[in-house]
């Protein structure tokens, strides 16, 4: 069975190419807009992983952390930090890995494919 | 939306890569409360009493201080803080001589405000003008000393992640900290966040005289979160959401890591809040030790 991957970014263009670059390597991919959409969506698929921007338009990628942190089917489940605000790698200090924007695709899915194996 | 405890903001920055966590903050309150924001830049620590002649802190070079120095300075903090300055708050830079905590505090003299919000050092330890005149550092001196409260952002972690919602604060049951607490209500009330109090039990050998039994540590905890409930309870119902928890450990480590654990947004403590060996005997009592490790935006406030 495929692993599920939650893309949650504001950015149509990096959704965009963040799904094709997980399906590509044989991942299904899902997507989310903010912070809101992105609870609705790991409460639903229950991903293995989730990529996950800072700065989003209303509420930022640390509220989303904070809020499945409190929830005990959600908790567990890696987070990937990708973001071009400065400072990122302070914002969810349990993240498995932050990575700036633009990133490198193949540091990218070695650290999915360790994560995910 | 206005808010009043925020009205007019110090920023105290030395307009460096040191201070951009601190701005991110300093910004983000201005342009969500419509603060009146005064940017204050210490420019340099004259090289002996009362010179005209300084070593600027970020060329380390002696310079002659004179108004056309002083206009260019100011222009190169505008310059540096332009993308933030889009004309959603009022603004002003203002510039100094002298040991900085000397001179924030001096403007904060003057011009009043609700709140100092500084960050953290200029992180160049070796080489910083302002630490090589200065014991200790400018924030610990600022927070100790200040009249009004003051908002600490020391590390990039602690900088703005996307709003306030969550509050911890930590008491110690002094008068001080009763101040604190309506302080950080105030915020609570004001912006719909959750509040989370917290007490520390000082176990250290050190603070104790003795080394105590998990009867007795478990006995305290009781204790204090009885006083908590009693003290605290009553006025935290107004709020949507809060918690009340007891600790034991070493204070500053505890509050810590109460703070990272909850996602806490903010701490608010009481400085100087007990006449105890650790917080009056100088640098190093437990909300400087706070100040300078938590993950996220500390205010002290004073007596």
């Amino acid at each position: 069975m495929k692993k599920k991957i939650l893309v949650i970014d504001d950015d149509l263009n990096i959704r965009d190419y963040l799904v094709s670059l997980f399906t590509d390597n044989g991942y299904d991919a899902y997507i989310a807009g903010d912070v809101k959409e992105g609870i609705k969506e790991a409460t639903k698929i229950k991903p293995d992983l989730i990529t996950l921007d800072i700065e989003m338009p209303g509420e930022w990628g640390p509220r989303f952390y904070r809020q499945m942190s409190q929830d005990p089917e959600l908790k567990n489940i890696p987070v990937i930090v990708i973001s071009g605000l400065s400072g990122h790698q302070y914002a969810v200090v349990k993240a498995v890995a932050s990575l700036t924007k633009p990133f490198d695709r193949d540091e990218l899915l070695a650290i999915v494919k360790e994560t995910l194996n | 939306m206005g808010f009043d405890m925020f009205k007019k903001i110090l920023f105290a920055t030395s307009a460096t890569e040191a201070s951009d966590h601190a701005a991110r903050v300093a910004f983000y309150i201005a342009a969500s409360y419509q603060s009146s924001l005064s940017i204050f830049h210490v420019l340099g620590v004259p090289t002996r009493g009362y010179s005209q002649v300084v070593i600027d802190i970020k060329t380390k070079e002696e310079v002659d201080v004179d108004e056309d120095y002083t206009a260019w300075v100011k222009e190169e903090v505008k310059t540096y803080y332009e993308k933030h300055l889009d004309g959603s708050f009022d603004y002003t830079i203002d510039v100094a001589v002298g040991f900085p905590a000397r001179e924030i505090l001096r403007q904060a003299k003057a011009i009043k405000p609700d709140l100092i919000l500084i960050g953290g050092s200029t992180g160049d330890e070796d080489g910083s003008v302002y630490k090589k005149n200065s014991a200790g550092s400018t924030l610990q001196k600022v927070a100790k000393a200040a009249k009004c409260p003051v908002l600490v952002v020391n590390r990039p972690a602690a900088s703005f992640w996307g709003g306030l919602s969550n509050i911890v604060f930590g008491t110690d049951f002094s008068k001080t900290s009763d101040k604190a607490f309506d302080f950080a209500m105030k915020i609570a009330k004001t912006l719909d966040c959750e509040m989370n109090v917290f007490h520390a039990l000082d176990i250290t050998s050190l603070h104790t005289g003795k080394m105590l039994s998990q009867d007795e540590i478990e006995q305290q905890i009781r204790e204090s979160l009885r006083k908590i409930r009693a003290r605290y309870e009553p006025r935290l119902k107004e709020l949507k959401a809060y918690s009340m928890d007891v600790s034991e450990g070493i204070p500053y480590i505890e509050i810590v890591k109460y703070a990272r654990d909850k996602f806490a947004d903010l701490i608010v403590m009481a400085h100087h809040s007990k006449k105890g060996a650790s917080d009056d005997s100088g640098l190093g009592g437990n909300v400087e030790q706070v100040i300078v490790r938590a993950g996220c935006p500390v205010i002290s406030i004073n007596k």
